[in-house]
């Protein structure tokens, strides 16, 4: 016989059939089965191939530990990899494959791995990729080229390319108490903390509820533990200060009791529904946090302990009376504590045959005895299991008499026809997240484990208390007890006496025997999803790794998806005994986040496909309708080009250009960062922040401006505006805005708070339109109403304020192009409409619109820098801007600008180039002296910003090189290996087009 | 006067939106305010803000960081230390403040095109909400007529709660239609309206 | 790790930017001590303990906060506005943030 479904039982709704596949094959199970209940009660045993050995590898647990049964489930073409089929909960339609398995599971041909065990012992790849080896492919290079075959053959499932389609979210949620287990503790610290009015959250991984009231079969105040269950949730239900997040796994916890948990929302269901995500990444400020985890029962480490059959004893009283599932027919038992007596009983009350109860410890208690009895079982005092038998599936095993004191065993082995073997090793209470929040477990040496210690002052930013089982009091009575005392703690509340729930349940003591290991021939492995054996782990002692978080790492003993759940404590168990030292010497690894994998999609939550916001100007929609290009240049996005059918980039800009120089062009300068400065010191304060002089600015003039670093360094620059006496407007680079809010912020707030000042962000306050060349000033005319633009009324750096149709505007007459240009500024509400206006005056004059590339073009022609010259290592001074460096008066940067390496003569200054054979310039060249294509060297400088100029009708470049202005007339070579561009240039002075500026003053 | 033009307009789609057939659980809509002007008193004159913006508004600010209150015309709220955000369905609101706030109180702002006003109500408004932002968002921590700073990303958000399920959402004017597709995408599940 | 703004409360670390070391003197605009400006410029304590650091709530009320902050623990023991004269924020009580 094999697994099969019970009767009756079990927290399944039998009614309802759901099918399923399972590498191909069509299954059917019930509402409430998760894959891995499902299958076994079809017979399944079979349901992996463990990492290394490929061995065959069946169900070890019933929950999220499971280190074997990992599958992969496909959602079209989507494929999720390594989720324990203990945790994926069935649906219609559920489609899933088992792992690292070729070409099928239950023909694999890597098994042969087994046979090679010796090679892939502990420290494989450490000492297997050391070169060198003789042959054409020297040392590590041939190993590189096995990797892959090796690779392909270890490890687990493999992880799909397509879009995942699925939509994932974050949630940001305060309460006063998060509890985080919803077992018996857990359920009893959220009720008494809702009752005492606290904001409460309860979260547990498991879809349904109660944690082990869900199979424990105990009584609670006289009904069946899942009726108080089903009651307790029903309270918690109804009360508005209580969130329940069932299927939320809380796996990280940080700073400040902030606590990251993934709710899987959809799925269970073979379709969100509209709009509903796949994954909640929840984001948890807690006041105050519950642990009430839980614990994990222990494998004991025995020849065959990882044999498709062979299950955690907790696992199968949980199959049997959650999903009413038997795991076998013929059980038998091994165990070094009390625990496991009750799953004999329960076992056999749902319908199967104990037949031996194989126990490490001699003597036992009369209540275990008359639980055997009930069971029926044949009790094996003082023996152990030494080999169990079969091939993918259990058929016996071996018990020979054992001495838990030396470790010996004796007699003769006898040999047990089974289909199931549990084992129970005891259990290690799941301190993950304390041990993330910093505290350091303390070993209990009656419980043979790991407890969390209490809470103290080291780790002051996190608070948690802890109940249950978390703190070793495995039992239901105390975890009611403790759970409500915590729950009442973490409200702030005070307990009054009241009766707490009456507990019946099965007789146990909860200390185990302290045996780990039974040493007898065979592999006997301690990590089952990592395939490390117990001779791994002395291998690695006698190698030297003697600190377990070397044992990890070169075992990779508790690595991967499990993070040693399970194989935790019977590997320190080993080590230690190699050691020969106890076991709290050894130490245990510190826990991280997170708990269980998380889905990198709740993690990106909505930050999927363009991560960043998209910053759009006022006439962004006019742009789009009118064939621009966009550029995304930070968030904003701005025109390029606006292109003409069949024409290309550099056609494109180069007639904007050109136009703009020979009539007019008009650009969106509306991205320009903006920042009012007001207040009774606003000059003096822009004294201080510009290296030039502000406070002499008259009301409605504007004056280009340089910012220094602290530090000596160029800043940033643009042109700031007086708009009143107290009242300036300053503009910023684009790309720089946020930088220089920030930076003057900085020095009101902490170096000059003496001063009134208020700087505020109105970038987005105002559209702006920058229009330029020779007939600019005629197209204002024709628009402008309210004021006259001529040179008396507007002269070069003037603000006059007029209205272009019936809008309110502001008119700076100011150049980036090197041409009669103005900037015209209005409410960004009426950026299109004047914009539009504007576009209809220049109708008659031959207006273009013009994007980046020709605004970038036309200021390479003017050697104006930006952020490309600007790029936080040239100073003033190497930018030719030292004539803006006011002598009378300090400000920021102006004691550390002068220091000696900022005045070498040997710096990079701004300089032109032109190209001397007429091909295009990259941005990024090297400038050299002389070229030498086979050898790269002697660089001398960089270019930072190149274009065909039609102005000059050559290819130009700006560049940062030695020397600068003293190369002027010079040749130059550019060097640029990778692009393979290499050719002489022109060293000339960085302002090409109308040096005099007679353009723009016109 | 020219009409303002929406940064919203192209992706303003009045009506049912998402799981809406299971009920309609999120208004959404654009305010659209006539005015909106940022205030600042310098240290120490906080009170005197506070009293010329009664005498312009007529809405006397309740003590406390972030405090704040809405008539349904014109609200206020406290947005930074000494820093105010007023709203007038009307225009010309920084004018008239700019007779009553001399220089010795603070500066006048006008950031009426600036700032873009998108309302969220309904009861899930706390729930889409708290896909944004990390701060609490329940009726005891942000009571209403209450003013929060905050940021979604790099989206600055001035919040303003103006109903038990009402909040009012100052953003940037630049940043609005990218907000706002974010903030229809995460209503979705639970049904929303564009008004 | 949360910080919380005197002004705004308990916020997610996120909202704020780090604007460097609390310690730092900012030498008389005119001085031409150059051993005072290289040292308010480039040295930093880098303590193991007790830190004081300059936030500024970037992503909130924009203020500048002095936090002493545990570089070992991240535990924060003190939060003021740099500019220190707001009275009404005072007034907002932490714990009613949360």
């Amino acid at each position: 016989m094999s697994p099969r479904r019970t009767d009756t039982g079990g927290r399944i709704d039998r009614l309802k059939t759901i099918r399923f596949t399972f590498d191909g094959v069509a299954y059917t199970g019930h509402a409430g089965d998760t894959l891995a209940s499902a299958l076994l009660a079809k017979g399944v045993t079979l349901f992996g191939r463990s990492f290394k050995y490929h061995r065959p590898r069946g169900l070890l647990t019933a929950g999220v530990e499971e280190p074997n049964a990992l599958v992969t489930v496909l959602k079209g073409e989507v494929r999720e990899p390594n989720i324990p089929a203990t945790m994926v909960e069935i649906h219609d339609g559920l489609v899933a494959i088992s792992q690292n398995r070729f070409p099928s599971l239950a023909w694999d041909i890597h098994a042969a791995n087994q046979l090679g065990g010796k090679i892939l012992s502990a420290g494989f790849y450490y000492k297997t990729f050391m070169g060198p080896v003789i042959g054409p492919l020297k040392g590590t290079r041939f190993w590189m080229f096995c990797e892959h075959f090796i690779r392909r053959a270890a490890g687990l499932g493999s992880a799909g390319s397509a879009k995942d389609p699925a939509r994932y979210e974050r949630m940001n949620a305060f309460c006063d108490v998060l509890v985080v287990g919803s077992g018996p503790a857990g359920l009893m610290a959220a009720k008494a903390a809702a009752d005492q009015g606290a904001r409460v959250i309860l979260a547990d991984l498991e879809p349904r509820f109660g944690g082990s009231a869900n199979w424990s079969d105990e009584t609670i105040d006289g009904t069946p533990a899942t009726d108080w269950v089903r009651r307790t949730v029903a309270q918690l239900e109804g009360r508005d200060n209580v969130r329940l997040l069932p299927r939320t796994t809380v796996w990280g916890y940080y700073d400040n009791n902030t606590l990251a948990a993934l709710e899987r929302v959809s799925d269970h269901k073979e379709q969100p529904a509209k709009g509903e995500p796949r994954h909640r990444y929840w984001a948890i400020r807690a006041r105050s946090v519950v642990l009430a985890t839980g614990a994990f029962e222990r494998p004991l480490v025995f020849p065959g302990n990882d044999r498709p059959g062979v299950m955690l004893a907790h696992a199968a009283e949980r199959y049997a009376n959650e999903f009413g599932v038997l795991p076998g027919d013929r059980i038998a038992l091994f165990t070094n504590n009390d625990s496991a007596y009750r799953a004999a009983v329960a076992l056999k009350k749902a319908g199967a045959a104990v037949v031996a109860i194989a126990d490490v410890r001699p003597e036992l208690s009369a209540e275990m005895r008359s639980l055997a009895t009930e069971a029926e079982a044949e009790i094996f005092a003082g023996h152990a299991v030494v080999a169990t038998e079969g091939g993918k599936t259990l058929s016996g095993i071996k018990v020979q008499r054992f001495d838990m004191v030396t470790g010996a065993l004796t007699g003769d082995a006898r040999s047990i026809h089974a289909d199931c073997l549990l084992m129970s090793g005891g259990w290690s209470p799941t301190i993950h997240l304390a041990s993330q929040a910093g505290a350091k477990a303390e070993w209990d040496a009656a419980r043979q484990a790991f407890l969390p210690p209490k809470p103290t002052q080291q780790w002051p930013t996190q608070q948690w208390i802890g109940a249950g089982a978390f703190t070793g009091s495995f039992s239901t009575v105390e975890a009611i007890a403790e759970g409500r005392a915590a729950g009442l703690a973490a409200a702030g509340g005070t307990g009054t006496p009241a009766a707490l729930p009456i507990v019946e349940a099965v007789p146990g003591e909860p200390d185990p025997a302290p045996v780990f290991e039974i040493r007898a021939k065979g592999k006997s492995f301690v990590d089952f999803q990592h395939d490390v054996t117990a001779e791994d782990v002395r291998l690695a002692h006698r190698e030297g790794f003697v600190s377990v978080e070397h044992l990890k790492r070169y075992t990779t003993l508790g690595m991967a998806t499990d993070q040693g759940k399970s194989s935790n404590v019977p590997g320190l168990a080993i080590m230690a005994e190699a050691l020969g030292k106890p076991i709290p010497e050894v130490g245990t690894t510190r826990f991280r986040p997170p708990f269980a994998p998380v889905s990198i999609g709740s993690l990106a939550a909505e930050r999927f496909g363009d991560l960043k916001p998209e910053r759009l100007t006022p006439m962004h929609d006019w742009h789009v309708d009118h064939g621009a290009t966009l550029y995304s240049a930070g968030l904003w996005y701005r025109p390029m080009i606006y292109g003409h059918a069949g024409e290309t980039v550099e056609q494109a800009y180069v007639r904007e250009a050109r136009a703009t120089r020979e009539s007019a062009g008009i650009v969106d300068v509306s991205t320009l960062g903006k920042i009012a400065v007001q207040g009774p010191d606003a000059a003096a304060f822009l004294d201080r922040v510009y290296t030039n002089m502000f406070s002499t600015l008259a009301v409605g003039k504007a004056r280009y401006g340089l910012m220094l670093r602290e530090d000596g360094f160029a800043f940033d620059d643009g042109t700031t505006w007086r708009l009143g006496e107290q009242d300036f407007l300053m503009t910023t680079t684009t790309a720089n805005a946020g930088k220089v809010m920030q930076h003057l912020e900085y020095f009101l707030d902490v170096i000059w708070p003496e001063l009134k000042v208020h700087v505020t962000s109105v970038t987005d306050e105002w559209a702006g339109a920058a229009i330029g060349g020779p007939k600019a000033r005629q197209i204002l005319a024709a628009c402008v109403t309210g004021t006259s633009v001529d040179n008396a009324a507007l002269p070069f750096m003037g603000i006059v304020h007029g209205e272009i149709a019936g809008v309110p505007v502001m008119i700076c007459r100011l150049s980036f192009s090197g041409e009669m240009a103005f900037e015209v500024y209005c409410g960004a509400g009426h950026g299109t409409h004047v914009w539009e206006a504007l576009i209809e005056a220049g109708k008659p004059f031959g207006l273009v619109t013009y994007g980046l590339e020709a605004l970038g073009t036309m200021r390479i022609e003017k050697g104006h820098v930006t952020g490309a010259e600007i790029d936080g290592r040239t100073t003033a001074r190497d930018l030719h801007l030292d004539w803006m460096l006011s002598k009378k008066k300090p400000f920021i940067g102006s004691a550390m600008m002068d220091r000696e390496g900022l005045v070498a003569s040997d710096r990079l200054e701004l300089v032109g180039l032109i190209a001397l054979d007429n091909r295009p310039l990259n941005g990024g060249s090297h400038i050299v002296e002389e070229i030498d294509e086979a050898n790269p060297h002697g660089s001398i400088g960089h270019i930072t910003a190149c274009c065909y100029s039609p102005a000059l009708g050559k290819h130009i470049a700006l560049a940062l090189v030695k020397g600068g202005k003293a190369r002027h007339g010079t040749r130059a070579h550019v060097s640029d290996p990778l692009r393979s561009r290499f050719g002489p240039v022109e060293i000339v002075s960085n302002h090409f087009y109308d040096p005099e500026g007679t353009r723009m003053h016109g | 006067m020219v009409e303002r033009q929406s940064p919203l307009e192209p992706e303003f789609h009045v009506g049912s939106h998402g799981n809406f057939e299971h009920g309609v659980e999120i208004l959404l809509t654009e305010t659209r305010p006539g005015s909106i002007v940022q205030l600042a008193a310098w240290p120490g004159e906080e009170k005197k803000l506070m009293a010329a913006i009664r005498t312009v508004t007529g809405l006397a600010l309740p003590d406390g960081a972030g405090g704040g209150l809405s008539d349904g015309v014109k609200s206020v709220f406290g947005f930074a230390p000494g820093k105010f955000t007023v709203a007038d369905d009307a225009e010309g609101l920084a004018a008239a403040f700019a007779k009553v706030v001399t220089p010795d109180i603070g500066t006048v702002t006008d950031l009426s095109h600036g700032r873009t006003a998108i309302r969220i109500a309904g009861p899930k408004a706390e729930w889409v909400l708290a896909k944004f932002f990390a701060i609490d968002f329940a009726l005891p921590a942000f009571p209403i007529g209450a003013g929060r700073s905050t940021a979604h990303h790099d989206v600055f958000a001035q919040i303003q709660r103006t109903g038990s399920d009402q909040f009012d959402i100052h953003v940037f004017r630049s940043f609005a239609r990218s907000f706002w597709n974010a903030l229809c995408h995460a209503s979705e599940e639970v049904g929303y309206e564009v008004q | 790790m949360l910080i919380t703004c005197p002004y705004c409360g308990p916020r997610d670390v996120i909202e704020f930017t780090y604007q460097g070391d609390g310690n730092r003197e900012r030498p008389d605009p005119a001085s031409q001590n150059f051993e005072a400006w290289n040292a308010y410029v480039y040295d930093r304590l880098n303590p193991a303990g007790d830190h004081n650091e300059i936030w500024q709530h970037s992503g909130g009320c924009r203020a500048h906060l002095r936090v002493v902050r545990n570089t070992l623990t991240h535990e924060i023991s003190s939060v003021a506005f740099v500019r220190g004269d707001h009275a009404s924020a005072a007034r907002r009580k932490a714990e009613g943030q949360s």
